[in-house]
């Protein structure tokens, strides 16, 4: 970085007027007896956005925070940051090389779309079941293995769709099993403290599958190979493909943007898979019963919804995703029982970020931390520490966000036996 | 001061009878003092983050030592018994693995060892204790360099090993710009150091990025290295982090087939390299060790068993050094007849051993300082002549074994092939 001082000097003025933004906005909402939700979030955007030029009007008029008055300043703050290091750092990638920008945006955008995928399934469970299961991670190990093992060292030659098929089973009907299994004394009261009951026996579910797992096939790394090859093609021309160029394994388009096969096929079938997902939630009998069971247990119970019944459909679903993005990223990824650890921490992360129990908000989150990781990567000058902090970036944004508006991005207040609304 | 030896397998209904000749008996054979059977520790990673390739294979190694030892009537008059620790690779779980090897399995000696982190982490225990260790595969030089009594060491140093990849990659025709992608660990970092260093004695320009062991994800990297515009690319990560890199360096167009390119060490286990990194043909890869074709008998005889045990086509460095590392360990108890942990180390510093890598000595240790001939701390109990190569996959699918040794002159089989870009 040339000038570190402009640039920090700005992060500190924005942190000045962030921190005293949130904290007079609040008690001038309170006294005034206004809604208290977003004054934290808007006050401190607004500040670190606009310092007292944007406060003190807020002060004195304190309007209703509509969305447009709390997006705009965290717009702002986001672009107040980029163009201090823009300009004092005027020879990074990230400034000067439209062509690593737009690629290091791509690449958020698609693990985004993945890590936003595999957190949707256990924002699933918790608002239905209101258990985190910390399982996740290996119902994405399993995925992943299945596909391996089936398309690998079973039936070789098979079509790999088959194969995530067959994932998407064997997770669903482990999560099936379990559920009626070890949660259903949760719900009869069988157990004294249900939520540490739910904790410690999906932490003792997250065991037994890795071990069994490593017990069965190993702990050497394995990888499916790439379920699809790429055809060869050059557009406009062969001469001169400026619009698009692929290969077996990569595809790059308007010869800046290179996305590699197994993530480009990956964020697809996901994005498919989560328009199939929000028509089964909203227009089939059984998703509006999950969201029913989600909104208010006993009022659907009257109406005839068995909440038992989609407790199970609830936690072998939410299961059946997170394999789902295991099965899809074994082709891009060394496979080991223990590789579901760091997505299922991530996926934490996110479902935290984006709100408990809010499907929106979960696949949001996804994307924000991919883009955040992806920034986080590509711009820190300092090469050795750009990399060496991935696994840091999306705990500073969740740090954030939770500083200032606790419920996360798409969260609200739960009253009691209520985890969540999608 | 010699350690108090228990006997065991003399029952009790046999009394004090027994016990008491037994004790006449002592002085006049030391055999006798020893607990059978005699329990060497074995460390290496079996789980992740480790590089689990490794570990598996010296375990496999360790376990032949054991059996061949055993076959050839054991140590003293005792089987020998490896306790294989698994480390994970994680600093923290090897110093209370090393703790538990030495408290509760009741080892006297302890081979293996692939990670530098767990070297480094678990010597202050074991040398603490007064417990004998001949690390296999741990390549910092702080390992010896702290100059330890009860620490041995027969893989490389640390800058033993980066001067051969340095070297090598001086020879790649242009090089002016080399990107190393390295692990945030003991073994990483000072060697990511030294590959620096020595690229900048040939004027060659290097951007270094580290990463953690586990990362899964270089996709933001991969771009950034492609921004550098790199003539060459070295990895120094160890485990299936090497395999996701290469891989995905190979998926943006700057994989071995696409630039010159060095990967890790682990991808000397062929079979699983090329599951994971399908298009890294033409990659280089470090490897400790003579060719095949230059085995001693020792070599050949492990290689064969080797084989028929794992169904491998090869034998890797690591594994022929986990097996010198137990052997070794065996013949120094042997010696010294006596499992004290001050008699192995007189024995070890005398010791002249025939093992798959060659001659094992240590010339340097207590009765004599590296300083006296102007050598490094690091040399302190240090094995001095590991061959060092470099070999280079040219087929897809080849076995490492089977791939030409490009690098060096001495021990080279074929011509190195620089891809262009």
């Amino acid at each position: 970085m040339e000038t570190p001082n402009i640039f920090w000097g700005v992060i500190g003025w924005m942190i000045f007027w962030g921190v005293l933004g949130s904290v007079v906005t609040r008690r001038r909402y309170l006294h005034r007896d206004l809604d208290t939700t977003n004054a934290n979030f808007t006050g401190a955007m607004l500040g670190a956005a606009t310092g007292p030029i944007g406060l003190v009007p807020l002060w004195l008029r304190t309007p209703e925070l509509t969305n447009r008055l709390i997006v705009l300043p965290a717009i702002g703050s986001v672009t107040l940051i980029a163009a201090a290091f823009a300009f004092a750092d005027p020879g990074n990638n990230c400034v000067s090389n439209g062509a690593f920008v737009a690629s290091q945006i791509t690449n958020g955008l698609i693990i985004g779309i993945i890590y936003g995928f595999m957190a949707l399934g256990l924002t699933l469970i918790f608002s239905i079941l209101g258990v985190v299961s910390f399982a996740h991670g290996e119902f994405y190990m399993i995925g992943g293995m299945v596909v391996y093992f089936v398309t690998a060292v079973w039936l070789p030659g098979i079509n790999p769709l088959l194969a995530v098929l067959t994932a998407c089973l064997v997770a669903f009907a482990i999560g099936a099993a379990f559920e009626r299994l070890f949660l259903t004394p949760m719900y009869e009261g069988k157990v004294d403290r249900p939520v540490e009951y739910g904790i410690l026996v999906t932490f003792g579910l997250a065991f037994t599958l890795q071990y069994f797992v490593q017990a069965m096939a190993g702990a050497n790394p394995v990888k499916a190979r790439r379920f699809f090859d790429f055809p060869r093609l050059r557009w406009p021309s062969a001469e001169d493909p400026w619009l698009l160029r692929s290969s077996r394994g990569n595809v790059e388009l308007f010869d800046t943007v290179s996305i590699s096969n197994p993530r480009f096929v990956a964020a697809v079938i996901c994005i498919l898979v989560l328009i199939a997902l929000l028509g089964f939630l909203h227009r089939t009998w059984t998703g509006k019963a999950l969201r029913a069971v989600s909104q208010d247990r006993e009022a659907a119970a009257i109406a005839g919804i068995d909440p038992d019944r989609m407790n199970m459909l609830a936690f072998a679903l939410g299961g059946m995703i997170a394999a789902l993005a295991g099965a899809l990223l074994v082709q891009a990824f060394s496979w080991l029982p223990q590789v579901g650890n760091i997505p299922a921490m991530r996926s934490f992360v996110i479902v935290v970020l984006g709100g408990l129990g809010s499907l929106p908000g979960a696949f949001l989150g996804g994307i924000i931390v991919g883009l955040v990781e992806a920034a986080g990567t590509g711009c820190i000058p300092d090469a050795q520490k750009a990399a060496s902090y991935i696994p840091a970036y999306g705990m500073v944004v969740l740090t954030l966000t939770l500083l200032l508006r606790p419920t996360g991005l798409f969260g609200r207040r739960f009253a009691s036996g209520a985890h969540g609304k999608f | 001061m010699k350690r108090i030896q228990r006997t065991t397998g003399i029952r009790r209904t046999e009394g004090m009878l027994a016990v008491s000749l037994l004790a006449l008996s002592a002085s006049a054979t030391a055999a006798a003092e020893v607990e059978c059977p005699i329990r060497i520790g074995g460390l290496a990673p079996l789980s992740a983050p480790g590089t689990v390739v490794g570990g598996e294979a010296m375990r496999d190694a360790m376990l032949i030592a054991e059996q061949d030892l055993n076959d050839a009537g054991g140590v003293l008059g005792c089987e020998v018994k490896v306790v294989i620790a698994d480390t994970e690779g994680l600093p923290e779980k090897a110093a209370a693995v090393m703790e538990k090897l030495i408290a509760q399995d009741g080892v006297v000696a302890v081979g293996g060892g692939y990670h530098s982190s767990v070297g480094v982490a678990s010597k202050d225990v074991a040398d603490a204790r007064g417990v004998p260790v001949v690390f296999a595969e741990t390549w910092n030089d702080t390992i010896t360099g702290d100059k330890q009594k009860y620490i041995f060491r027969i893989a490389p140093l640390s800058s033993w090993a980066s001067s051969t990849i340095w070297k090598h990659s001086l020879l790649v025709p242009g090089i002016r710009k080399a990107v190393i992608l390295t692990e945030n660990t003991d073994y990483g970092i000072p060697a990511a150091q030294e590959t620096t260093e020595g690229l900048k004695t040939g004027n060659v320009e290097t951007v270094t990025f580290s990463v953690d062991i586990g990362t899964q994800d270089y996709a933001g990297i991969v771009e950034r290295i492609k921004a550098e515009n790199p003539d060459m690319i070295i990895v120094l990560a160890t485990g299936e982090a090497g395999y996701n890199f290469t891989q995905q360096a190979a998926d943006a167009g700057i994989g071995p087939m696409d630039i010159p390119f060095h990967t890790g060490q682990v991808s000397l286990e062929s079979k699983a390299y090329w599951e994971n990194v399908p298009d890294g043909n033409y990659a280089f890869v470090q490897r400790i060790g003579v060719p095949e074709n230059l085995f001693n008998e020792k070599a050949k005889n492990f290689s064969a068993t080797y084989k028929a045990k794992t169904g491998k086509a090869g034998v890797e460095s690591y594994a022929m050094e986990a097996y010198d590392s137990i052997a070794i360990l065996a013949q120094a108890i042997d010696e010294a007849k006596s499992t004290d942990g001050d008699e192995i180390v007189e024995a070890l510093e005398n010791i002249d051993h025939d093992g798959t890598l060659g001659r094992i000595y240590f010339p340097y240790g207590t009765g004599r300082d590296p300083a006296a001939d102007g050598k490094g701390d690091e040399w302190w109990h240090q094995w001095p002549d590991p061959a060092l190569t470099v070999i280079q996959y040219q087929e897809e699918g080849q076995n490492s074994v089977d791939s030409p040794i490009v690098w060096p002159d001495a021990y080279k089989t074929g011509e190195a092939i620089y891809v262009g870009r």
